[in-house]
């Protein structure tokens, strides 16, 4: 038994705050009111001052494993998300082996299962080895659980490949989660096209190559009568290609942003930091002033971290040998506080649609609303205390983050799931 | 106003450059004496580390280290397959252990001269880092152009080719501007990156161009072994519509412009056979240049500072101090 006095409590319907006590009995929340008489037993946290919220839910992150686990496994990986007050995910397949096997998908949900305390869900692949030609055996992840399709990493680049991917497994009830980037217009290098890649002297990418398939893998769920769902959008175009399909109607889109790409730029890479590098890359100022647009909109019906997790010998290489991508899940929640939030620019109510409620909607589980009758699945949030992003601090196996050493605004102190206290500072 | 390292031409201050212009001429003064040789490097040692075969870059530095009494080595980087970043990190360990003085490095990713500059002690010169940088090219460059137009501003210098690719491109129209030069890029649109700088004008149409009235014409290398991917549809067009071709040189020869190329030539390709004993044309007079201007560098350099800490891995020096935005 755990009553929490006197927190502030945010939901998805609406920025203000309401506050009140929390009664959790055996990891349901029992009576939410004011002035809460103390059940004899009950452990008491006077949460005065702090906010009270659903737990958040990420819905792209890679854990690397099986394969490559010298970068995060499963352990690290789901610790690095109660570190963020994250207590679901979905797993990219792009492990090694690729997940796209009824076999591969059970032996990680397994490996979760004894090595996790959060859920973790895994997506898996569309087609076989992620190669974009044979179709993987979808039915047979579906069995398992798998909801999502991807071939996360790289686009799955034959139209006709994916179309018939759509139309088998829509039958199933599944739906598909896009990369989007042509990889001839993309080039190898994670940078975008732009006045950096002039100055570092490095072939940019253009925003079309993300634009063109964003409007393709539309077109064909508007063809499959499939649901898709368009991963990581970084462009200004790409948030207005997908608000234009959104408008019609007519087909069945979802969309997630990372925070990465609402808060930095290319101009961040400065003298080639690698930690800036990931795919796709960072646009400009006024890509990130659209994306938060289309966030606030509802445009982008959830954020997702991308979390992509590299050691530091791989992250210390020049900028054209060095991996893409970023850890996001010790960070995300504190820096979403501290860049929109505390500055007003969005309310709480923006972070717990998008950021939980959303991402479990679209993966069709209960949201992690604090009501009565829920599971308790929730954290505090102390926004008059400072977060250090310190090696030490993080949990995930790397910290190639641009977080690294920065203090933030915000604090995670307390992360509640069912009965269990996942973490508490 | 010792500096470790050159990196690029970006960061050089206005009386850097002026400096090392002046000290150019004063090398090259010497070259006219019977003993080309002084002592200012005497007992230091230059290494050089090509990861990409350059003949004239690599030669003009040992040239220059050499007249200057300096000990050259040669890292044999280029019959390895090593190329890779990561054993690019192995290597420049072996190269802190060994102490050199100077290194003088080239390879095909950009930033990777600086990557090794803040892990070794030793003066690290870039010699061309990708479509980056190529800090020395400009110098001489710049230095070749000032021998013909003391004081440059508001002389033109059209710069025509592959932008794309070109290290020479950023690192020249860079330093020209820096001395007061107007510079505009001319090439195909395949080739001219969609974003330079506003203060670079862009031509589409030589025609057009030439109408600007550029005082020097300086043509870049066509890199013929980086077309993996068609850029245009062939080299007998491309010298139609962007190469010094034999009409074309009767115009320049008329209006009296400088040609210049960073070399080696592609004949028939950026220039027609013709142009080589064009009385205006400045290419020998760059290679003769690129060997003081490189004494001028290294002389100027400073090697040593703190040993960096031998922290294994540790991730590239942060940009800036804090996460910027918003
Ligand atoms: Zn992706």
């Amino acid at each position: 038994m755990l009553l929490l006095q006197n927190a502030r409590i945010a939901s998805e319907n609406s920025p203000l705050l309401i506050e009140g006590d929390v009664l959790i009995v055996e990891g349901k929340i029992q009576a939410i009111g004011h002035n809460l008489a103390t059940p004899k037993g009950a452990r008491v946290i006077d949460a005065r001052g702090r906010i009270l919220m659903p737990a958040m839910f990420d819905a792209h992150v890679h854990f690397r494993a099986p394969g490559f686990e010298n970068k995060e496994t499963i352990t690290t990986g789901s610790e690095a998300a109660i570190n963020g007050g994250v207590t679901g995910v979905v797993m990219m397949p792009n492990t090694r082996p690729a997940l796209d096997s009824a076999t591969a998908i059970a032996t990680v949900l397994e490996n979760a299962k004894l090595r996790s305390r959060i859920p973790v869900y895994t997506s898996g692949c569309v087609t076989k080895n992620r190669e974009g030609k044979e179709l993987a055996e979808i039915e047979g992840m579906r069995e398992l659980g798998v909801k999502m399709l991807t071939d996360d990493g790289d686009t799955t680049n034959d139209p006709a490949v994916l179309l018939r991917a759509m139309q088998y497994a829509t039958e199933f009830g599944m739906f598909f989660a896009s990369h989007c980037e042509v990889p001839e217009l993309a080039g190898p290098r994670a940078l975008n096209e732009g006045v950096m890649s002039y100055r570092l002297g490095i072939k940019g990418s253009p925003t079309c190559a993300e634009e063109i398939i964003i409007d393709r893998d539309i077109r064909l769920a508007h063809a499959a009568g499939a649901h898709v769902h368009i991963q990581h959008v970084s462009s200004k175009l790409g948030m207005e290609t997908i608000r234009w399909w959104k408008s019609r109607g007519d087909v069945q889109v979802t969309a997630e942003v990372a925070p990465h790409h609402l808060l930095f730029t290319d101009e961040h890479i400065g003298d080639y930091d690698t930690n800036y590098k990931m795919n796709p890359p960072l646009r400009t100022q006024a890509d990130c002033d659209a994306l938060l647009e289309g966030l606030i909109e509802g445009v982008f019906d959830l954020i997702a971290t991308d979390h992509a997790p590299h050691t530091p010998f791989e992250k210390a290489q020049d900028f054209m040998s060095a991996p893409n991508g970023i850890t996001g899940l010790d960070t995300a929640l504190v820096s979403l506080y501290h860049y929109f939030v505390e500055p007003k620019k969005f309310g709480w109510d923006v972070v717990v649609k998008r950021y939980s409620a959303e991402p479990r909607r679209l993966m069709g589980l209960p949201v992690a609303a604090i009501e009565v009758g829920q599971q308790a699945e929730c954290l505090l949030f102390d926004t008059e205390v400072e977060t250090t992003f310190t090696r030490e601090f993080m949990k995930s196996k790397s910290q190639n983050t641009p977080f690294l050493d920065q203090t933030l605004k915000g604090r995670v102190d307390l992360v509640i799931l069912g009965t269990e206290i996942l973490l508490e500072r | 106003m010792a500096r470790k390292d050159l990196l690029d031409i970006a960061s050089l201050r206005r009386e850097e450059i002026e400096f090392l212009l002046d000290q150019s001429t004063s090398f090259k003064k010497l070259f006219t004496h019977s003993v080309k040789k002084i002592p200012a490097l005497e007992g230091k040692s230059v290494l050089m580390l090509f990861y990409e075969a350059s003949t004239r870059t690599h030669s003009s530095f040992e040239v220059a280290a050499k007249r200057l009494s300096a000990e050259v080595t040669n890292f044999d980087v280029a019959h390895s397959s090593i190329t890779k970043g990561e054993s690019v990190r192995e290597t420049i360990e072996t190269l802190q252990a060994m102490r050199t003085d100077y290194i003088v490095v080239r390879h095909a990713h950009p930033g990777l001269p600086g990557m090794i500059a803040r892990q070794t002690t030793a003066s690290v010169i870039n010699a061309g880092d990708g479509a980056h940088e190529h800090p020395t090219q400009a110098l001489l460059d710049a230095f070749t152009i000032k021998e013909k137009f003391p004081d440059p501003r508001g002389k033109k210098v059209l710069i025509i080719g592959d932008i794309l690719h070109s290290r020479v491109a950023r690192s020249t129209s860079t330093l020209l501007q820096k001395l007061g030069v107007e510079v505009a890029y001319l090439g195909p649109g395949s080739l001219v990156p969609k974003y330079v700088p506003a203060s670079i004008r862009r031509f589409t149409d030589y025609e057009a161009a030439m109408a600007w009235a550029p005082d020097v014409v300086y043509l870049l290398r066509v890199q013929l072994e980086r077309q993996d991917v068609q850029f245009f549809p062939s080299v007998r067009e491309y010298h139609r519509v962007y190469g010094i071709t034999t009409t074309r040189l009767a115009e320049i020869r008329d209006r009296g412009l400088y040609i210049m190329h960073p070399g080696p030539v592609n004949r028939g390709v950026e220039l027609c056979d013709a142009v080589m004993d064009y009385e205006r044309s400045l290419i020998t007079n760059q290679v003769e240049n690129g060997i003081s201007i490189r004494m001028a560098v290294l002389d100027w350099l400073t090697p040593g500072g703190e040993f960096p800490r031998q922290e294994s891995y540790v991730a590239p020096q942060r940009a800036s101090a804090t996460v910027g935005r918003p």
